[in-house]
């Protein structure tokens, strides 16, 4: 029964004070949201601190949505706002810690490259790799037109630039991402040979 | 950028005219390169589209519910109060004034008439300064105050149950 609601008949009964009905929202989207932020932490840490703090927001904000929009594209609008805010607090808290943090994400990579079993190594295992180094914003784009169902113009709204700066932005980061994994892959084949 | 490839992804994505989809269906048809690189894109396309989404912890969503007990928690009162039942209350205390004073008119206006035409009315101050009655009319105040609250109670609780 529960699944046959709608969004905005979730949001509706929320306002209305049950709060197991934005449980219901937050069970839909949490993998959706989480996905985004991890996007621009590039840790599971951050990046469920994040995708919380998103979910708050929205719950405080929910009385003034207008579904003027579908609620997921509201909802990724917040996610990418609280994550760049969140990303411009950790640069200007740490900028010198953040060069070691990337040190230590690379080797971490590198180390787990090493170790990793043969069976791992497929070409999702790889493609996952790849888009976790693409920059924030290309790995976002991709995230929001292929899993999150978001169009050309609704990834605009999100990102706040126009739809053709999105088209831009999307074929940039796919050709990144192929170029990633081919070097990924002759890496492997390499390291194979 | 190049260009064949940029065409290509719009061609995979719907998003060029009419003309410029049949003219790149047409170069894909013809032109070796352009098949090619038309094959290795829908293979890109098809890799990205099944990469599979993050899991989240496992207590993500009662984290987030947490959070929102707690904002909600240290809501002031009076956000928290439902305004239906301050109007009820505000209702009742203007009718109440308004009973009163209409009652004290006619009791003024029947005291006037009273001297003129020394016509004596039944005394109700007995019954009205009554103990009695007081009790009378407490009981029944909280009896409503409770049989409303039962019913709001039962109300909330077949909507929610009604959501699951």
């Amino acid at each position: 029964m529960q699944s046959k609601l709608t969004d905005i008949e979730l949001i509706q009964r929320t306002l209305k004070g049950e709060q197991q009905a934005y449980a219901l929202l937050v069970k839909t989207y949490q993998r959706y949201v989480f996905t985004l932020a991890l996007r621009f932490t590039k840790n599971r840490e951050d990046a469920e601190e994040v995708a919380q703090d998103s979910f708050i927001k929205v719950y405080k904000a929910l009385s003034s949505f207008k579904q003027e929009s579908k609620f997921s594209t509201w909802l990724y609008t917040v996610v990418y706002t609280t994550a760049m805010t969140s990303l411009r607090k950790r640069d200007k808290a740490t900028v010198a810690l953040d060069d070691d943090d990337n040190f230590i994400q690379v080797a971490d990579a590198a180390s787990t490259w090493d170790t990793n079993t043969a069976e791992n190594r497929s070409r999702s295992f790889y493609l996952s790799r790849a888009i976790t180094q693409l920059p924030a914003d290309d790995a976002t784009v991709l995230t929001l037109f292929y899993h999150a169902e978001q169009s050309l113009e609704e990834i605009a709204l999100i990102m706040g630039i126009e739809t053709n700066g999105v088209k831009i932005k999307l074929f940039r980061a796919r050709r990144r991402l192929k170029e990633q994994l081919e070097r990924d892959l002759k890496h492997e084949v390499k390291e194979l040979i | 950028m190049n260009n064949m490839e940029e065409q290509l992804w719009s061609y995979i994505d719907g998003t060029c005219s009419e003309e410029e989809r049949i003219a790149i269906a047409a170069l894909i048809e013809k032109d070796e390169s352009w098949k090619n690189a038309f094959n290795n894109i829908v293979a890109v396309d098809a890799d990205i589209s099944a990469l599979t989404l993050d899991e989240p912890p496992m207590a993500f969503s009662y984290n987030v519910m947490e959070g929102i007990r707690a904002h909600e928690a240290s809501k002031p009162l009076k956000t928290s109060v439902n305004n239906y039942i301050i109007s009820s209350i505000a209702g009742f205390l203007i009718l109440s004034i308004i009973a009163l004073l209409l009652l004290t008119f006619a009791n003024a206006s029947q005291t006037t008439h009273n001297i003129a035409t020394n016509v004596h009315l039944p005394d109700l101050s007995a019954f009205t300064d009554s103990g009695v009655v007081k009790v009378l009319f407490y009981f029944d105040t909280m009896l409503l105050l409770f049989l409303a609250d039962s019913f709001f109670r039962r109300k909330r609780t077949d909507d929610v149950g009604k959501s699951v």
